[in-house]
């Protein structure tokens, strides 16, 4: 059972340097070809400043610093009983190759549920990503679902 | 990659252009892992994903990433204002999913010019994998 008394924590912030490399390695993995990841002259006819990050990318910094593990931690909830139930994104401003983005995490809810399946724990957390100049670029929202 | 759109041109009930993905493989789930930084094993390890009584799933994000692919082939990126998934099921090692959605409302908000729709991911035996929506400020022509 995750701890209620934490609704409203705020996590230590997580920072991440976009490379271009990473851009292009995430839309290749999903097998998206929009050009506009891979080419900055294409991305820069299209309105771009250079090439954009795709819809998901935040999930890049969230994973490779670490900073979802912490809150797992943290929460003492149990990773191998653990299904991604949703996931939300607003977007603000596009990402580019050289950003420095800042991610700070708020837990919102924690909310026990009981289904067909048996009992769960319906854990949400909102994440706002944040540029070099302090612009906010993306609000993520996740919900996790810890089965009892 | 996506045309210019139009406010003007877009109508409720309209649908996105259908996207069907090449079967979800095993290559895939490893170089998303590494991409994403995702290493939980039960997507990469079949060892794994058995022992846990589920099999070998897919990253949940990957699949979220296929709805978004589809959405921005569609609508430019740079219009994209809200983008949200819910995960209904389970990808597999070669499945293939397609997705599909369609425009959902249509109305001018103070000055921005907003369309809403609603996003579906399927596998090949018509199992929903994703319910999702979104929302984009359109430009006028």
């Amino acid at each position: 059972m995750a701890d209620k008394s934490m609704i409203n924590k705020k996590f230590p912030a997580f920072t991440w340097e976009v490379e271009r490399g990473k851009i292009r390695e995430m839309v290749q993995a999903i097998g998206d070809d929009n050009a506009i990841y891979v080419n900055k002259d294409i991305a820069k006819q299209e309105g771009y400043e250079d090439c954009p990050a795709s819809p998901t990318f935040v999930f890049v910094p969230m994973m490779w610093t670490g900073a979802l593990l912490n809150v797992i931690k943290e929460l003492k909830i149990n990773f191998s009983r653990v299904l991604h139930g949703e996931e939300s994104y607003e977007y603000f401003r596009d990402i580019y190759p050289g950003d420095v983005l800042k991610g700070e995490i708020k837990l919102v809810s924690i909310d026990e549920k009981t289904g067909k399946s048996g009992s769960m724990e319906l854990i949400r957390w909102e994440t706002l990503y944040t540029n070099q100049r302090n612009e906010p670029v993306v609000k993520a929202s996740t919900l996790l679902v810890e089965r009892k | 990659m996506a045309k210019e759109l139009y406010f003007q041109d877009i109508s409720v009930g309209d649908p996105i252009p259908i996207l069907v993905k090449k079967p979800v493989n095993k290559v895939q789930l490893v170089r998303y892992a590494g991409a994403s930084g995702d290493f939980n094993p039960l997507h990469t390890d079949p060892e794994v994903g058995k022992a846990v009584g589920i099999g070998q799933i897919a990253h949940g994000m990957l699949i979220m990433g296929f709805v978004g692919q589809a959405v921005t082939n569609w609508i430019p990126k740079k219009y994209l204002r809200k983008f949200s998934v819910r995960f209904a099921g389970m990808t597999r090692p070669d499945d293939v999913i397609t997705v599909t959605g369609k425009v959902t409302d249509k109305k001018q908000e103070k000055e921005n010019k907003i369309i809403r729709g609603e996003l579906l991911a399927k596998n090949q035996k018509d199992e929903v994998v994703i319910t999702g929506a979104f929302e984009a400020a359109l430009p006028d022509r």
